[in-house]
């Protein structure tokens, strides 16, 4: 799973930086990856089923959709750049610790971008994510069925 | 076994009970006992009675609405039928022919009817004349039979016996099956109630020239007979003074004729002694348009009561009366008794969170909520709604749904503004509308809300869908989702 999400994040958003190799290789041998792959996968999943079928409101409109995607986009942000600060400041991994304290390596100063770059790839999956979601749960919602349109 | 329920309205009385019953009817209630269908049949002399046209209205735009519905479940599932739709077999619908015509009563006056005009002072006619006379008062003789018989059933009498030998009397007894039955409704305090009830019952029971005349004297007929339930509030040719009166001459011959020779199988007897409802004066025609009043509503039980408990062996008549639990001015589900209130408050509340929701709640939802939109993208047909946009601005929309239900509500309010007042129903809005019955506040939100909510669950379901017949979503989804909230809030008594 490590590895399909890592292929997500190093192929299509070209995440992946040779010169600060022992993050990646943290992040793939201590489950970064598949935590935030999961993130941008159950997160969305868990939130449009508690739109679709959970929440009986009979009168909602396009702006509830949108608002509760933001609300998706959001919630996989702040989570993502939680998991990724923690795994990798917060790691336990003496060698990834050293490389990080010592300022001549440049992995503190790539690493404090990393976060940021996982949020922005995570977020613009949950997005994506959120509009299939919301076509494939539409079809057995009976409340929200015109949602998203 | 299906069977056929004859109702013979008489006068204005028997109109507004009919319109009572069409409106349990719409609201849900059936007739037991296997009576499938249910003819009712207008004896009025008076053809422009407001009550009469009223009623027929009704009754017009039920029978549309129930002719768009496929296979209706709750609101509008009994059949109401016309004689001439039974003979011909036709599903068009024409109100003229709930009413029995009578011959030569449009323009003529009563002795112009009975011929007095024409007997001459001659020896030999002066003797009837003056035999007439005694019977009949200058009053009477000069009266127009066009507005009815203005409270005598003397004249009444006369002019409805020919009414058996007619068309349409014919016509009833073609159609009568095995094992149907007859009610009739009538007044005994007016003119053409109390004349015509007798006269009928004697021709059901012995007119030999009647088509299946050995069917129909054995049949089971029942019958209501209403005592003075109201006054009016000037006396003239029809005086409310005499309404007690004459009631009690009506009991007695009654009692000699038709009790105790056992004529009917069961006589239901309903009034209001003491009552102070007062209906404004009208002889007759369009100006006799009395409030609706509880005890039209009563009477409908009784119809209810007869088709359930029909015991064709029982010999002897059986005499009911009607009361209530709680002797209060202002009746709600709670002073009836308890069997009473358990048939009136489902349906009733029902109808009403219906008619109520499509007023003031309807506007609110109408192309937001799913159940009101057609126009879904990426999703099969069946989700999406035929009660759209289009629906509600459709001529039979308008012109059925929405002036039958507007007869309901004037026909609650009415039965709120009369003595003693009928009024189960608070007034709402669309932000208390579960509020609705007098005395019961439920939890939580008190909005059409949790009704969209049903309805929406409901949308999907192919039982209640079908696009030949326009109401037919309408009616059959209003017909459960309002009886799942009512019940879920505990608002009807069951």
């Amino acid at each position: 799973m490590g590895r399909f999400f890592g292929s997500i994040y190093d192929g299509i958003f070209n995440i992946y930086h040779e010169s600060y190799h022992q993050i990646f290789q943290h992040l793939y041998d201590n489950g970064g990856y598949t935590r935030m792959g999961l993130t941008f996968l159950l997160i969305p999943l868990a939130g449009w089923i508690i739109f679709y079928f959970l929440w009986k409101y009979p009168y909602s409109k396009l702006w509830h959709w949108l608002v509760w995607t933001a609300v998706m986009v959001l919630v996989v942000a702040l989570v993502t750049n939680g998991i990724a600060n923690s795994e990798i400041f917060n790691s336990g991994n003496q060698t990834l610790n050293e490389l990080l304290a010592d300022t001549e390596t440049g992995y503190a100063e790539y690493a404090r971008s990393l976060p940021m770059k996982y949020v922005l790839a995570n977020s613009l999956l949950a997005l994506i994510l959120s509009f299939l979601y919301s076509l494939l749960l539409k079809q057995f919602s009976r409340i929200h069925v015109h949602l998203p349109f | 076994m299906a069977r056929k329920l004859y109702i013979f309205a008489i006068g204005g009385t028997g109109s507004r009970v009919l319109k009572a019953l069409t409106m349990l009817f719409a609201s849900g209630v059936k007739t037991g006992n296997d009576f499938d269908t249910v003819i009712p049949i207008i004896i009025d002399p008076d053809t422009s009675n407001g009550d009469l046209n009223r009623t027929k209205d009704i009754l017009r735009l039920y029978q549309e609405i129930r002719n768009q519905v496929d296979q209706p479940e709750d609101f509008f599932s009994q059949e109401i039928r016309t004689i001439n739709e039974m003979t011909v077999n036709s599903p068009g619908v024409n109100p003229e022919y709930f009413q029995f015509k009578l011959k030569d009563t449009d323009n003529n006056t009563f002795n112009q009817y009975i011929g007095f005009d024409s007997l001459s002072d001659n020896i030999e006619e002066k003797d009837d004349k003056n035999f007439i006379r005694s019977l009949f008062s200058a009053q009477n003789l000069k009266s127009n039979l066009d507005v009815g018989f203005k409270g005598n059933p003397n004249m009444g009498s006369i002019i409805l016996n020919q009414f058996t030998n007619s068309e349409d009397f014919r016509k009833f007894g073609q159609t009568f099956g095995d094992d149907d039955a007859i009610f009739i409704i009538n007044s005994i305090f007016g003119g053409t109630g109390a004349a015509g009830f007798p006269l009928l019952l004697k021709n059901l029971r012995g007119n030999v020239s009647m088509p299946r005349y050995a069917k129909i004297r054995v049949a089971p007929i029942g019958g209501i007979t209403f005592l003075p339930y109201f006054s009016l509030n000037r006396n003239d040719e029809v005086n409310a003074e005499s309404f007690e009166e004459k009631a009690k001459i009506a009991i007695e011959y009654y009692n000699r004729t038709i009790i105790s020779l056992n004529q009917i199988n069961t006589l239901y007897f309903i009034g209001n002694r003491g009552n102070t409802n007062q209906e404004d004066y009208a002889v007759g025609g369009q100006e006799q348009r009395n409030k609706a009043h509880f005890l039209e509503l009563a009477g409908v039980l009784a119809i209810l009561d007869f088709c359930n408990d029909i015991d064709p062996h029982r010999a002897a008549t059986q005499v009911k009366e009607f009361g209530i639990e709680h002797d209060t001015q202002n009746i709600t589900f709670t002073d009836l008794n308890i069997g009473n209130a358990k048939l009136l408050s489902p349906p009733l509340t029902k109808f009403r969170l219906f008619t109520e929701y499509l007023d003031k709640g309807l506007e609110k939802s109408l192309n937001v909520s799913r159940w009101t939109k057609s126009n879904i993208k990426l999703v099969r047909g069946n989700k999406q709604s035929l009660l759209n946009n289009n629906y509600f601005n459709s001529a039979e929309y308008k012109t059925q749904i929405r002036p039958f239900n507007n007869y309901f509500t004037e026909w609650l309010r009415e039965m709120k503004e009369n003595k003693p007042s009928f009024s189960p129903f608070e007034e709402i809005t669309s932000d208390d509308a579960l509020e609705l019955v007098k005395g019961q506040t439920p939890k939580g939100n008190k909005s059409f809300r949790a009704l969209d909510i049903q309805n929406c669950l409901l949308t999907d379901n192919i039982s209640i869908r079908n696009r030949e017949k326009k109401h037919t979503m309408l009616i059959k989804m209003f017909g459960r989702s309002t009886g799942k909230v009512l019940v879920k809030r505990n608002l009807v008594i069951r």
